[in-house]
């Protein structure tokens, strides 16, 4: 089977590649100004004071040292501790990662929802209203700022209308969250069978899902909408028209076929998405993985970063893989 | 010389009857700001039941456009200014669009020439087959298949029920080409236009397909409008040859006849084409220089023309009978031949 | 003659990515091409004869064999683009429009060739109107951009570029496949008239047998990448031995209803894959004739005439299935009488 020849050479290259993203994170998070025992100690900190805490953090020595000592720590599963919650950054990543990953997912799927008919129908429809409204669409996605337009959701339906929850984070104060098993809050919810916090989460997710979703749903749109006229325009369409095949035969065509450019900007959007819902979750208190990151580069907090920085990559590893398994099932070309 | 005698109006059921008949059409795209491209002019052709007509022109020549018209298929912008289309009766112009999608692939078929990109790459090619037989037949998906099946066989496919699961990539291009024949016919249409279907093909493969074609046509008594811009090919493969040059029929005539008295300069241009020995070749041969000037009322193609008068300047020659046989040209000063 | 080109037993094989096999395009081919001297190579689309015209450039690397022009090898490091081959070998393309760069005057894209060898400025615009006068452009086209002419003009163009640097060798890579009849015979003229002014040698490789009959002196018949057939264009087009050669022959379909083709060599099916070539001769499985002898062993090269060479243990039999007549000479006999009467 060639494709799980494909998989067992993906694999190979996963670990060379990681060791790449990390040593060049590395570097780079070393060129953020300021110095993290400088900042823990505060301004009265003594010279050794500073030194015997740079060492005990692994901070000491040469670069390639550092890098050595992170190393060591990073195969024990150790991503050192974050000093501003003073946790391990393992534990940190495996509750905030979920979060956001839960936000993006649906909100990914939402936008896909939106976008593709939309896309698939302006492309149909030229010159129905449906593409003027997916060309201005298209624009004002693309020209909105997401937490801009986050804030303005909150005070329709927060302030005003009060039929949100407040956005202050994945559920409610009052409401005792499930077990934590993958501390994915739905997944949680089911397992444990806890109704009110599901009802809850699902709550607390709609605006920022819907946030993220609409403003995501333009590139989608976007590139569902182009791909699709260029397919009509194709020998390919072209020849089933011709052989008078029904309408809704002639645009599934058309769709399958451009398929691959949509799964293409989706896994795009998914890995930009992890760190770049950064400003929805801080608008919605949402405690993500990218908000995390945030202040640790504030506040010379570098494990974190790094943290995030091999979760994000790990991550990224997975989805374009699961975009080459969506390429083999779809086109027969690439099965050979 | 004689040898036809058909009338030339339609009969309803009688062999011979008129299967296609474009009257007095006029194709064009709008160009901004500019006098639209007049892609198809004052064309009139018919195609009689279970003939093959060879329409014989350049690249350019409108000969494509021609095809899309009658299925009533034009790329964006163009569109019919005037004429008709009849097929089988009925008038095409008129139907609507859904009307017209259930003849297409059912009545009126296609072979196209580049199989490689015009077939669904995602799709095996006996799906592809059955697909259509699905859309124009009521049949379910196993008699569907079934028919697909047999529509392989009957293109002599080798191997025919391992070919049915193959992609289009997996095939060659002279298979391919075999598997838009068997998609065109799986639904015995009443008429098939091929547009230039052979052109990329070996020509020990052409020969294979267009025997094949033939074959297939004869069998089940289609009647074939066959686009092409080789004119050799439609020697051994017609019955009748009409030329298309810049959108105009300018000869149309049996091919025994026209081949033996072709009657246009143009005509005789492209058999001289032909000709090994350049100075018989340049006497009906003379370079275009590269802008022509629209031809405003002149013929079109007197600023190509060998025999060019000042008439052919002054009066668009309209297509005519010549010497009792139906023999048509669009001609002031048509070739007369010493015997 | 001196030979401007010799090619010996030259081989080329491409493997394939990720695959141990390898795709056999030529397979053993040798011919010469003499000084003002026009050979084809024809067969179908898979014979390679594309990939012998590259190899002859060096454009690639040959498996095996060599090529000489005029006596020295020509390969990877000594080709078509080295400083002492620079200019005395050329090429011309199938598509004009895709070897043409759209954003590039005509004028400049004709020089392209002397501009690597250090021609001057001045001399280089006298030598590009002088070569666009001889190959039928006008001064002002030299100002004009590719898309603004017709195909066969482009052609021209690649034409004139080819011939810029006063070539010894051209080889000519189906220029005329793209083209409408009638350019095509403009093209083809033009070709055989600068051939007879400069004296240029041409390897024209193409699949358009009328053309073919038209332009060479001789014809080499290639068959998944071995020359099964070698003749002057005469002899090969009028008494064709090989069973391969009848049906491509056979196959083709001039502008003549009287003049039908025979069906002496049906060639059932189509060309086999180059990457597992049959044992025995290669056409075995498409052949009438072939008997246990060709599915077993390869023929060997039988010479039956002067200069007409023959690879087929049956090619006595292929030529008793059919009579000896060159359909081409008849439709040409038939052509005379057609466009030589009539007015004027």
């Amino acid at each position: 089977m060639r494709i799980l020849r494909y998989i067992g050479r993906r694999f190979l290259f996963i670990g060379p590649q990681l060791f790449g993203i990390i040593l060049v994170s590395f570097l780079l998070v070393k060129l953020i100004p300021g110095d993290p025992a400088v900042m823990m100690l505060g301004p009265f900190a003594t010279e050794q004071q500073i030194a015997m805490l740079n060492a005990e953090m692994g901070l000491e020595g040469t670069i390639i040292d550092q890098f050595w000592i992170y190393l060591q720590n990073l195969v024990q599963g150790d991503l050192g501790t974050s000093w501003q919650t003073t946790k391990p950054v393992f534990d940190d990543l495996a509750i905030r990662f979920p979060a956001t990953l839960e936000l993006v997912t649906l909100s990914l799927l939402l936008a896909l929802l939106i976008g593709i008919p939309l896309g698939v129908a302006a492309a149909y429809f030229k010159r129905s209203i449906v593409k003027k409204f997916s060309d201005y669409y298209g624009l004002l996605a693309g020209s909105l700022p997401d937490f801009w337009l986050g804030l303005i959701l909150i005070y329709l339906f927060y302030t005003i209308m009060q039929v949100a929850p407040a956005p202050l984070g994945r559920i409610d104060f009052a409401v005792l969250p499930p077990a934590p098993v993958t501390n994915f809050l739905i997944i949680d919810s089911l397992i444990a069978g806890n109704w009110q916090a599901l009802w809850s989460t699902l709550g607390h997710l709609v605006l920022p899902v819907v946030t993220l979703a609409v403003i995501n749903a333009g590139p989608i749109l976007k590139m569902t909408q182009a791909t699709m006229e260029r397919m009509l325009e194709s020998d390919l369409i072209r020849y089933a028209e011709m052989c008078g095949l029904p309408k809704s035969v002639v645009i599934r065509k058309a769709f399958r076929n451009s398929l691959p450019s949509v799964v293409t900007i989706v896994s795009v959007l998914y890995g930009f998405l992890i760190g770049g819902a950064v400003l929805v979750e801080i608008v919605f208190s949402w405690g993500g993985a990218g908000q995390y990151a945030v202040q640790g580069v504030l506040n010379a907090d570098i494990n974190p970063v790094l943290g995030f920085v091999l979760f994000s990559a790990i991550l990224s590893l997975i989805i374009y893989l699961l975009v080459d398994l969506i390429y083999f099932a779809i086109d027969p070309r690439i099965r050979g | 010389m004689a040898a036809v005698e058909t009338t030339v109006a339609p009969q309803a059921g009688a062999p011979g009857m008129t299967m296609l008949d474009i009257a007095g059409l006029n194709v064009s795209y709008p160009v901004y700001e500019e006098e639209p491209v007049r892609a198809v002019r004052d064309l009139d052709l018919s195609v009689r039941s279970g003939e093959i007509v060879g329409l014989v022109g350049e690249s350019g020549s409108g000969k494509t456009t021609l095809a899309r018209a009658v299925m009533g298929l034009l790329t964006q912008p163009g569109r019919i200014d005037t004429g008709s289309i009849q097929f089988d009766g009925k008038d095409m112009r008129a139907l609507s669009e859904n009307q017209l999608r259930a003849i297409r692939g059912r009545d009126i078929a296609m072979v196209i020439p580049n199989p490689r990109s015009e077939l669904d790459p995602l799709i095996p090619v006996g799906k592809q087959i059955a697909a259509v037989a699905r859309a124009h037949l009521d049949i379910g998906r196993a008699e569907a298949d079934a028919m697909a099946l047999d529509m392989l066989k009957a293109v002599h496919i080798p191997d025919p029920t391992r070919r049915f699961r193959a992609f289009p990539h997996e095939l060659s291009g002279g298979m391919a080409q075999r598997v838009v024949m068997a998609i065109s016919l799986v639904c015995s249409p009443k008429f098939v236009i091929s547009d230039d279907a052979t052109s990329g093909l070996d020509v020990t493969v052409q020969a294979q397909v267009l025997d094949l074609l033939r074959t297939l046509v004869r069998e089940h008594d289609t009647s074939m409008l066959f686009i092409t811009r080789d004119v050799g090919i439609t020697a051994h493969f017609c019955d009748r040859v009409a030329v298309i040059y810049r959108g105009e029929i300018v000869e149309f005539a049996e091919t025994a006849d026209f081949f033996e008295n072709p009657q246009h300069p143009y005509s005789v241009m492209l058999l001289a084409a032909f000709a090994h020995n350049p100075a018989l070749r340049n006497k009906w041969h003379k370079p275009l220089a590269s802008t022509e000037a629209e031809a405003g009322r002149a013929c079109l193609y007197a600023p190509r023309c060998v025999h060019r008068e000042d008439e052919c300047d002054e009066r668009h020659p309209d297509l005519r009978e010549l010497g009792g046989a139906r023999h048509l040209v669009r001609c002031h000063f048509p070739v007369e031949r010493v015997a | 003659m001196s030979a401007v080109l010799t090619v010996e037993g030259l081989v080329k094989h491409f493997p394939i990515a990720g695959s141990r096999s390898v795709v056999q395009a030529v397979n053993g081919v040798s011919f010469s091409v003499a000084k003002g001297e026009t050979l084809s190579l024809v067969g179908e689309s898979g014979s390679g004869k594309t990939t012998v015209g590259r190899c002859v450039l060096g454009l690639i690397k040959s498996t095996d064999g060599a090529i000489g022009f005029h006596g020295k090898p020509i390969d990877r490091r000594r080709n078509i683009r080295s400083s002492e081959l620079r200019g005395r070998l050329q090429l011309v393309f199938q598509e004009p429009a895709e070897s043409l760069d759209p954003q590039v005057r005509i004028g400049n894209t004709i020089a392209e060739p002397l501009r690597s060898m250090g021609v001057s400025r001045p001399d280089q615009r006298q030598r590009v109107r002088e070569v666009a006068r001889r190959v039928g452009l006008r001064d002002s086209t030299l100002e004009q951009f590719p898309a603004e002419l017709s195909a066969g003009q482009q052609q021209r163009v690649g034409i004139a570029r080819a011939i810029v640097t006063d070539p010894e060798l051209i080889v000519l890579d189906e220029p005329t496949s793209a083209l409408d009849p009638t350019a095509r015979a403009e093209i083809i003229d033009l070709l055989i008239r600068l051939q007879q002014e400069l004296e240029t040698a041409y390897l024209f490789i193409s699949h358009d047998l009328s053309t073919v009959r038209y332009l060479s002196h001789r014809v080499a018949v290639m068959y998944l990448g071995m020359i099964v057939e070698l003749g002057t264009a005469k002899e090969l087009f009028s008494h064709p031995r090989h069973p391969y050669s009848v049906g491509l022959l056979s196959s083709v379909l001039l502008p003549n209803p009287k003049l039908k083709r025979e069906s002496a060599v049906d060639l059932a099916g189509e060309i086999p894959s180059p990457i597992d070539l049959p044992t025995g001769c290669y056409l075995a499985g498409r052949c009438p004739f072939a008997d246990d002898q060709c599915r077993s062993e390869m023929p060997p090269e039988d010479t039956v005439a002067e200069g007409h060479t023959v690879n087929c243990f049956k090619h006595r039999d292929a030529l008793r299935g059919h009579e000896a007549l060159d359909y081409f000479d008849d439709f040409q006999v038939e052509a005379e009488k057609l466009l030589g009467a009539g007015r004027r």
